[in-house]
This record gives C-alpha cells, structure tokens and sequence, in this order.
C-alpha cells in the first residue's frame, strides 16, 4: 500500500506526524512551560514571566524531598529483593531440571489473567489482615509481585543465549564452575539483564496503584504526592516541576531501552 | 537445557541436582502462590462464605446487594462503556498507524514509530496532569481557542470521556506494537499476488490482510481490556466523582467506607466479567514464549 506512495512525497507518513505530534508531545510541552514560568495568566497563550522560582519553591517543600527519599529508597529495595530471589532462579529455570519445571515457569504469567486493580484489593484484604496496610513493608510486597514476570523472563531468555560450548571450553581447561559463571556466563548475559533491573527499578518508582490503595497516607512515594497536588494543590507550577523531577527516570530508561523496545521480542512478550 | 551444562552451576551428583533447581525458584514461586493465587482464592472464599450471627456460612449476599444496588450497577456500566468506547478508539487509531508502519520504509516512518511507543515512557501520573494543562478549564485549548476569539471547549475534564482520552492515549504505545508484530506475518508476495489480480486496497485489507492478524487484534484488545476495566489512577483523576469506574470505586469502599468485604466482592465480580481475556492474553503470551 505505502510503499507505492513512499517513492514520492510520504503525505500519509507526514500527517501521522503532524497529528501524532500535536497529541502526544505537545501535552508534555505544556507541562514543560508551566515548569519554568513564573506567571502566566489566562487568557495570555504565553507566560508573562518565565524564570525559575517554583523551582525553588518546590524543593524547599518537606514532602517533595520526603516523598523523593521514600520513592528512592522504595524502589532499590524492591528491586534489590527481586534480583536476589529472580536471578538465581531464573539462572534455574534456564539452565537446570528440575520437576514442574514447565508450569512453575508459566505460573508467573498468572497475574496476569486478572485485572490488575482487582488483584491489588484482593491482596490487599490478605494485607488488612496482616496489619501491613500503611506500612513500608507491605508497599514492598505489592510491588516486588509486579516485577517476579519481568525479572524471570527476561535473565531467563539472557542465560539462554549464552554460548554453551564457551563455557565448556573453559571447563575444558580447568576452571571451575563460579569461574566459568563469573568470567563466561555473566558478561555474556549481563547487558540484558542490566536492562530488566532498570526496567524494574523505573517500574516500580512509578508503580501508583499498590502505593496509594496499600501505603497512602502512611507511606507517600513521588506519584502518590503528585495525586495529591493534582487534587489539592492551587499553584499549578507545584505540579509541573514534580512532573519534570518525576520523569528523569523514564528519560534515562528511554535512552537505554529504546532498542529493547524496538525489537520484535518484546512485542512477543506482550503475546503480539 | 542439557543436564551436562547443568553442571556448570552444580557440580554434584545427578541426583542431588533435582532440589537445587527447585529449591533456586522456591522464593518466586511461593510468592506468587502466596500474593497471586491465595488472594483470589481467599477473595472468592470470603465473600461467599459470610459470618453471620450463627457462625460462618454460604451466602451470596454481598452479589446480590452488588447487582440490586443502583449505584454499583451505574459503576458497573460506566466501566462498561469506557472499557467497549477504549477498545474501538484503539483499535481505529492504531491499526492505521500499525499498517502504515509495516508498509513504509520512510524516514518519516521511524519517527511516526518512535512517537507511537513514546507514551510508554510517560507515567500516566504525568499524563493526567499534562492532561489537564491542555484540556482542562483555561487550559491551553481554551487559550488559543480564545486567542482565536472562539469559544472555549466543553472540556472532558471529570467527564467520562476524561479517562476514555487518557487511557486510549496510554495504551497506545503496546496496542501498535502488538499490531505490528502480528502484520510481521503477512508476507509481501500474498499482498502483491491480491493486488496482480486486481484487488483495490480495501480489498487487500480485508481479504487478506485482516484474517491473518485476527489473533494479533485479539491480543491486543485483550491486553487493553483487562488494563481499562480496573484502570485505577486515570479515572480517579480524570473522571467524574459519581458514577465512577470500579478502580476507584474499589479503593473507595476498600480506605473511605472501610468495607473490605464489599470491596473484595467488587473486585470478584471484575475479576468475573475479565475472565475470558484474561485467559486468551495468558494463552497466547505462554504460547509464544514457548514456540
């Protein structure tokens, strides 16, 4: 169909981006401006003032830099407790046989057959009795079940890839097994699995839901505070330079998993 | 997965490298039974065997308050509504950009890509608010429609179609990349055989095109549904207070009205009307990952 047209000017190309553009960018330039103006009232279509003194606002606010700490420390527990329980056993599922190897390996995909939000209220009954609602621990619970899928199938597809016979030939000439997994294995399968903990990290320090029904208001990451000034705070600007604060993280996974993302694999993963 | 390089781990006996394996996935498989598995079934458990004043027994109770309660029923239907209104505006946007995707090779077509899977990366807490600087009250709409000396929108903003905008929006990013993946399959020669006969584009589409990514849009809109209906963070922010869609209305009779039980018997029931897509998403994604 394109094809034909693409030999000359790729029109129907063009007004995807031009549409695409004004709907999908062109809503973060907003939030974007808001950030760094300092007045701007209706009806003027640009501020009045640009400058930086929401920026200064903000970061002098105690629960900006609480609510930073908690998101921070959250997430690096999270993903520190998924990688020490995932690796190894995705090194397991690769690698070893073992009985019920097969449907241990497909139940992580068990999360998935129900609505997520639904799922989170049932978890959080068994938390209700428990004691765990509004507490740390419980926010750390809930969110390290959403990495187990991510943080198994992908160190699994990695240690899979790695070439075997490498790995014998080193065995070959004597190394030992933890020097062939340190020296073979590992830089073999590293990249990959680099990307699934920057993966997870980033999912997690964005994770809104488990946060807000198991941790609000005890417990107040970057996202559970930016719903809160969504709905309660005046100062629009507020909410703007939380939003550039709060997207780092996507920026940085952005630049690194731009051809994870790209490949056909992890369309395949999503069962495309 | 030969038990030779098996060894590379643990050099031990055959037989003792049985529990090795097990005992390595032990730790993520008991969370999942513990945090996936026994919620649901404890969550069907407890809302169909009720303490009465008699001691515990069986009752549907709390589903017949649910399907009797006008409110709850609004609930059920505006999540009807949005979930069925998502999927058809997912599928009218990104089939477009999926075919246009596969069939150009354009310069222009890498960036149409990388601006389809952008939304990926933007939290939909950011989204929400990015959302109502451009269509909220005097927000940017209104401000070059007034600038245009025009009237200003009736803004969706705590309207239903709040959250239809956002979540379309949101979903975007893995409905196009499912698409393509499945348009993968369809090969070159069968669209040029159809067009050497003489088939127009329409037919093209719907002949051959079509059939063959049948189970491709069956993913896709299996995934969007199942993350639309108990979408939680852009209907509460976006949507209208009353009727609200079964995520908030979930944690609102779960944190305010403090009523696990009826909260519980609201996410069965999600859980319930989920069922069959969630099962066809989990075939076809344990499927592929074994072929």
């Amino acid at each position: 169909m394109a094809t034909m047209v693409a030999r000359r000017i790729d029109w129907t190309g063009i007004v995807f981006a031009v549409v695409l553009t004004l709907l999908i960018v062109f809503p973060l330039i907003v939030v974007g401006t808001w950030a760094f103006t300092n007045v701007w009232r209706y009806p003027s279509v640009i501020p009045q003032e640009f400058g930086l003194r929401f920026w200064n606002q903000t970061l002098a606010r105690a629960d900006v830099w609480s609510s930073i700490s908690t998101s921070l420390i959250l997430a690096t527990t999270v993903t520190g407790l998924s990688a020490l329980i995932c690796l190894p056993a995705a090194y397991a599922f690769a690698r070893l046989e073992f009985p019920g190897r097969n449907i241990l390996f497909f139940s992580f995909l068990a999360g998935h057959a129900f609505p997520k939000f639904g799922l989170l209220v049932a978890i959080a009954g068994i938390f209700l009795q428990l004691n765990l609602i509004g507490t740390f621990w419980g926010v750390v619970l809930i969110q390290l079940v959403g990495t187990l899928l991510f943080m198994i199938w992908i160190p699994v597809a990695a240690f899979q890839a790695v070439d075997r016979r490498m790995e014998e030939a080193a065995r070959d000439v004597g190394a030992s097994p933890f020097r062939v997994f340190w020296s073979i294995t590992l830089p073999q399968a590293g990249p990959t699995i680099a990307a699934a903990i920057l993966l997870s990290f980033v999912g997690t320090f964005y994770e809104t839901e488990g946060a807000w029904l198991i941790g609000a208001p005890q417990v107040r990451t970057l996202p559970v505070l930016m719903i809160s000034f969504i709905n309660n705070q005046p100062v629009i600007q507020y909410g703007a330079v939380l939003s550039v604060i709060l997207w780092v993280p996507s920026f940085i996974a952005l630049m690194f998993a731009r051809r994870v993302v790209n490949s056909g694999s992890f369309a395949r993963g999503f069962g495309g | 997965m030969t038990t030779e390089t098996a060894g590379a781990l643990a050099p031990a006996p055959q037989s003792s490298r049985r529990p090795i394996g097990l005992l390595l996935v032990a730790v993520p498989v008991l969370l999942v039974l513990w945090l996936i598995v026994w919620p649901i079934i404890a969550a069907v458990i407890q809302t169909v065997w009720i303490s009465t004043p008699g001691g515990r027994e069986f009752s549907l109770e709390t589903y017949r308050f649910f399907f009797s309660d006008g409110y709850s029923l609004s609930n059920l239907s505006i999540t009807l509504w949005t979930t069925g209104v998502c999927a058809i505006l997912l599928l009218l946007v990104c089939l477009p950009i999926a075919l246009y995707l596969r069939f150009s090779d354009s310069k222009v077509a890498a960036y149409v890509q990388g601006l389809a899977i952008f939304p990926m990366f933007v939290p939909s807490i950011i989204l929400s608010f990015a959302f109502i600087r451009v269509l909220g009250p005097n927000g940017t709409v209104d401000l070059l429609l007034n600038a245009m000396s025009l009237s200003k929108i009736r803004s969706p903003y705590l309207t239903p179609w709040g959250p239809v905008i956002g979540l379309v929006w949101d979903n975007i990013p893995l409905t196009v990349l499912i698409l393509l993946s499945g348009l993968g399959a369809v090969s070159n020669q069968s669209i040029e055989a159809a067009r050497d006969v003489g088939a127009g584009r329409f037919a093209v589409l719907w002949h051959i095109i079509l059939p063959r990514i049948t189970n491709s849009i069956l993913v896709a809109i299996s995934f969007a549904v199942l993350g639309i209906f108990s979408a939680f963070t852009l209907p509460y922010v976006l949507g209208p207070a009353a009727p609200e869609m079964m995520g908030p209305f979930m944690q609102r009779t779960f944190r305010e009205l403090l009523d696990p039980t009826t909260a519980i018997t609201q996410a069965v029931i999600t859980f319930g009307f989920c069922i069959v897509f969630g099962l066809f998403y989990v075939r076809s994604v344990a499927k592929n990952r074994a072929a």
